[in-house]
């Protein structure tokens, strides 16, 4: 069983780098990448050889429900694959990144910690347990972002740690009313006495729930902390906040607790749908008018988990089939995005797309890779944002819900309007830009070029036989409600 | 396995642009030469016997009908001829790049055609309009990223009207499909209505049709020439009035209110954008609103639901892919020869480009609809097809059919004026000094406009020999439009006519010719270059005339400019709303207070 491999290889990861390295890096990215390469091995043996099955690990071989179990299904690999990938990613773009911040060790130990925290609440099937990780992983998202040590970064890691301590306040009382209601902490349990709760407890629960977790996840209107946060923090960091973390801590948590625990209540679905597509518009809107552009990446993140939310919103097998795989694809295009960002800022010393020029020639790589990045999140084909975003409008037309799909294509416009806007001022500015401060080198463009190819080639994913392997068992955990529960305990 | 050789028409060009990236030059350009040879000569086997490639014809999401067949011959032969153009003079800096996207396009163009599934329909179209985009890109002034943020706004944010047309489409019918050839549903009720407003906006977009035509004037203004011959003015307009003719005859059943919808949004595209042409001082944007208001000729014959009328309209896209490309073709010659594309700037080149003097005059006459060229047989059947339709129809709808027939047929008159013009301005007047030495253009180049210029000619001689049988007609038999009367129209009568009265001219021109040459004096010298009569300002005086320079300082302020007026909204929109984010954390908090209020107060 490889599950607890998730959180001792990044968890021992973040103490050996703390023990044996010294004032140079190199120890810690050599143990950092090592574990981020062994994580994304493990994370996709397991996806292909799940073969649609549940396994379930007993922590110290405790039973339930006195013990705490590890549960890995399909989404759980699928979750695996995509912090690994990002995880990796970020890793190689950052040797340089940070080495240009001057910075040390201590990064890349809380970058382990940041992992630590992300993979447990991935895998754990206990709700305590989820929000221990929950805070393990923000603890470190909070240091993160302050690592620039300026003023403006203390600012954002200070508001991001006033709001998330609201948010986790928000879901420690949600997990103690269940508790209380239930005598259980482990999901597959809870999922179990839910249909004997009483349904108004459902929902006080599932409102205090939603704004934690909205929180986390920057729903509209629980968004405010993420442009600061994201903007401020280093620009693998800022990916991985924007391309998993809010995605793990909230959009994975909210689908485990509303579809696998509370069995999609309909009035919970039709908030997702709201919320989503206010998201989307709003998010849209206020992207567009940004200069910074890491904050208009920012903004253009809520927009897209926006997309996300209503795909769960329609509840069908399609809609969550649009829900995850554009999960999965905002992941790879924005943190590919957010690296193009800091691959700039690092040439030009700054973010204000006012101030840059054209990049073509001095940044190739960088302006093509934010270009085919560009393009993914704008849903053009064949890009996989494109895929993501047909299946989601499919879905709400064949579930009679047009008018949201009109928001959908208004809300994708915006995007591309956004994105061209940077595209425009960011890499095709008036200005001919001649010299750059810092050259971009082979790891940060490694990255970028990995990512910019996954742009292209994730929309396999949904080719016959690679998506009966994939997609499919994920989908089939969240349309089967009941699935997750009768096979954590073994019913 | 079973292949389907319609994707050869689609693989070889992608294949060709693929292998570009990494070729040396001249073989990069022998490479594309055969490749648009072999998918021309693979389209001209389809044209002649449609079950060509039936033998081993199998998966169906590619296909070919008689309109696909005459839109896949348009694609093919203008790609081959301006390729032909391309292949010296391409600017140096931008050459690889060029040849890796010439290609691309044209196989992206025949993917959007063969294909049959709508899926494969979007993928193509928005492929398409990314090689837009980095043709745009490739242009060398410093307003060219703004002309290609602009084009791609535009045509991007249209592919996703595309997608929801086509997904509100494929889920109107009673057996759900994504095969565009199953699908055919009344226009009645909401699903279809945003369904059909969605595709329009997608084709009107693609072809340039008012009011999503800006970005065609600003991207033949910064664009290479020789792409905006390729898109704009031929490709483009292919795909979006193949699109608009999939959608009127095919894919919905509409009532006359919707024909009457789109033939009054073809006459203001006419109309509205040759007003604009007149008063251009630039070469290329001033063909760019001409480019614009052609398409208004397509929109009325094609959408007008009369058989007479479409068969002119897309005999016209045919015609105007030509003459368009062959004009933009004629300025791309003189661009690279003289450096400008600046009206003001140029003047008797006449002498200098002899030979691109008569393709200018062949592609202006072919515009402006002089017969027997081939632009006046086309305008001449839609006009007809108006015509027939006012006749039959109740008073109201006369008297706006008639309302339209006259912006069209006043339209066309000033297109003559503008292209007056534009010839005077280049090729007549007085030269000067410093193009003294300026050279005929290359003879890949005058081949090019050469072919297209034969064409002009051979389309409108024997328009009722070649096209029209061949190409078009067997797209109304397969729409089940019936047949109809061409009226008098004799092309060949009129040519006799034309060509003896030209020659008696001559002969009295012979006889009679007391003309003398003479230098311009200007108070009583030699009159200084500065004060050299361009043509530019001919027809300020219209930009000056009331109500109409009301309207061009609206325009000129960008407030009829739809791209400009929805920036500007979702702009004012988001300003109100980023005020609401001033970083304040008590702010913050209060929202997600107020949130789960909020929350709590709507399930109560």
């Amino acid at each position: 069983m490889i599950l607890p491999y998730y959180i001792a290889i990044p968890l021992l990861s973040a103490f050996l780098i703390s023990l044996i390295a010294g004032k140079k890096d190199e120890w810690a990215v050599l143990l950092s990448t090592t574990a981020g390469a062994s994580m994304l091995i493990l994370s996709i043996y397991s996806l292909i050889a799940q073969n649609g099955e549940t396994f379930v690990y007993k922590m110290g071989f405790w039973s339930l429900p006195i013990g705490i179990v590890l549960v890995q299904d399909g989404l759980t690999c699928l979750m695996l694959v995509l912090v690994s990938l990002i995880s990796f990613t970020s890793l190689i773009y950052s040797v340089q990144y940070i080495r240009h911040m001057d910075r040390n060790w201590k990064y890349y130990a809380l970058f382990m910690l940041l992992i630590t925290g992300m993979n447990g609440v991935i895998i754990t099937g206990d709700l305590f347990n989820l929000f221990v990780f929950m805070e393990i992983a923000l603890f470190s998202a909070f240091a993160l972002v302050a690592y620039g040590g300026h003023a403006e970064e203390y600012e954002a890691a200070f508001k991001y740690a006033v709001m998330g301590a609201l948010s986790s306040a928000l879901v420690l009382i949600g997990i103690a009313i269940l508790y209380s209601a239930t005598s259980t902490l482990t999901l597959a349990k809870i999922a179990e006495k839910v249909p004997t709760l009483d349904p108004g407890l459902i929902f006080w629960t599932g409102g205090l729930f939603l704004a934690g977790l909205g929180l986390k996840a920057a729903i509209m209107p629980f968004h405010a902390w993420l442009p600061d946060a994201h903007s401020s923090a280093p620009a693998p960091i800022s990916s991985m906040l924007s391309g998993v973390l809010i995605k793990v801590l909230g959009i994975y948590t909210i689908i485990r607790l509303y579809f696998n625990v509370f069995n999609a209540p309909d009035f919970y679905m039709q908030v997702f749908l709201v919320l989503g597509a206010v998201s989307i518009i709003l998010g849209g809107l206020l992207s567009i008018v940004q200069w910074d552009m890491k904050r208009l990446l920012a903004y253009s993140s809520i927009s897209q988990v926006g997309y996300i939310l209503v795909g769960l919103g329609i509840g069908t097998r399609l809609g969550i089939l649009g829900a995850v795989f554009h999960l999965f694809s905002h992941a790879i295009f924005k943190s590919l995005l957010f690296y193009n960002a800091g691959a700039v800022e690092m040439a030009l010393g700054t973010r204000d797309m006012r101030k840059m020029g054209s990049l073509a020639r001095v940044l190739p790589i960088t302006s093509a890779t934010s270009l085919v990045g560009t393009l993914a999140i704008s849903g053009i084909p064949p890009f996989n944002g494109f895929i993501s975003k047909l299946i989601i409008i499919i879905a709400l037309i064949k579930a009679g819900a047009p008018v949201y799909a009109i928001l959908a294509v208004i809300g994708s416009i915006l995007t591309l309007g956004a994105m061209m806007k940077m595209q425009r001022y960011g890499f095709r500015g008036e200005t001919e830009i001649k010299k750059i401060s810092e050259k971009i080198g082979w790891r940060m463009n490694t990255a970028m070029i990995l990512l910019a190819v996954l742009c292209l080639l994730t929309g396999l994913m949904l080719l016959p036989g690679i998506r009966e392997s994939i997609v499919d068992p994920v989908v089939k955990v969240l349309v089967d409600h009941s699935q997750y529960m009768q096979l954590v305990l073994g019913r | 396995m079973a292949t389907n050789p319609y994707i050869a028409l689609i693989l070889i060009p992608i294949l060709v642009g693929l292998f570009n990236l990494v070729l040396p030059g001249l073989l990069k350009k022998i490479l594309t030469f055969l490749g648009m040879a072999l998918t021309g000569f693979l389209t001209l086997m389809l044209a002649l016997d449609p079950d060509f490639f039936e033998w081993i014809f199998e998966v169906p999401y590619f296909g070919l009908d008689n309109l696909g067949t005459f839109a896949l011959a348009g694609t093919q032969l203008l790609a081959f001829i301006i390729l032909i153009f391309t292949l010296k003079g391409v600017d140096k800096r931008i050459e690889k790049s060029f040849f890796v996207l010439y290609p691309l396009t044209v196989g992206f163009c025949n993917g959007v055609i063969l294909s049959d599934h709508m899926i494969a329909f979007m993928v193509f179209w928005g492929l398409s309009g990314v090689m837009l985009y980095l043709f745009n890109l490739l242009g060398r002034s410093k307003d060219a990223p703004e002309s290609a943020r602009k084009t791609f706004m535009l045509i991007g944010g249209s592919d996703a009207c595309l997608i929801l047309g086509f997904v509100m489409l494929g889920f109107a019918i009673p057996q759900p499909s994504w095969f565009i050839t199953d699908i055919n549903v009344d226009l009645t009720g909401s699903a279809a209505i945003v369904s059909f407003i969605s595709l329009l906006i997608a084709a009107l977009a693609k072809a340039g049709g008012f009011p999503l035509h800006t970005w065609v004037p600003s991207y033949a203004k910064e664009a290479p020439v020789e792409s905006v011959a390729l898109l704009p003015a031929s490709l483009d307009k292919i795909l979006g009035i193949f699109l608009l003719a999939r959608i009127v005859t095919q894919l919905f059943q509409c009532p006359l209110l919707i024909h009457m919808v789109l033939i009054s949004i073809g006459a203001v595209t006419v109309i509205a954008a040759v007003m604009m042409a007149l008063v251009q001082h630039n070469g290329r944007e001033l063909l760019g609103y001409h480019a614009v208001s052609q398409v208004g000729y397509m929109i009325i014959g094609v959408g007008s639901g009369s058989p007479i009328a479409f068969a002119g309209g897309l005999f016209h896209l045919i015609n105007n892919a030509i003459y368009k490309s062959n004009l933009f073709l004629v300025l791309g010659s003189v661009e690279k020869q003289t450096g400008t594309n600046e009206l003001d700037d140029l003047g008797g080149l006449g002498k200098n480009m002899p030979i691109t003097l008569v393709m200018a005059l062949i592609g202006a006459f072919s515009i402006s609809g002089i017969p027997p060229f081939n632009g006046f047989f086309s305008k001449w059947l839609i006009y007809h097809g108006l015509l027939d339709m006012a006749r039959e129809a109740t008073a109201g709808y006369e008297i706006w059919l008639l309302a339209c027939f006259i912006l069209a047929i006043f339209g066309s008159a000033l297109t003559l004026a503008s292209f007056l013009k534009y010839l005077h301005t280049i090729f007549l007047g007085k030269r000067p000094k410093k193009y003294d030495k300026i050279r005929e253009a290359p003879a890949n180049q005058w081949l090019s406009t050469g072919l297209l210029s034969v064409l002009c000619v051979i389309f409108g001689l024997f328009a009722l020999e070649i096209p029209l049988p061949k190409l078009i007609l067997p797209i109304l038999e397969e729409n089940g439009m019936g047949s109809f009367d061409y009226g008098l129209y004799k092309s060949k009568l009129i040519f006799t006519m034309m060509g003896v009265g030209f020659v008696i001219g001559w002969i009295i021109y012979l006889l009679i010719r007391k003309v003398r040459l003479d230098d311009v004096y200007l108070g009583g010298m030699d009159a200084l270059e500065k004060f050299r009569v361009t043509g530019t300002e001919f027809y300020q005086e219209i930009r000056r005339m009331k109500p109409l320079s009301t309207i061009y300082d609206w325009v000129e302020k960008k407030w009829l400019d739809l791209y400009a007026l929805l920036g500007g909204a979702s702009n004012t929109i988001a300003r109100l709303f980023q005020k609401a984010h001033p970083g304040l954390l008590s702010l913050y908090l209060f929202y997600i207070v107020l949130g789960m209020l909020v929350l709590m107060f709507i399930r109560n």
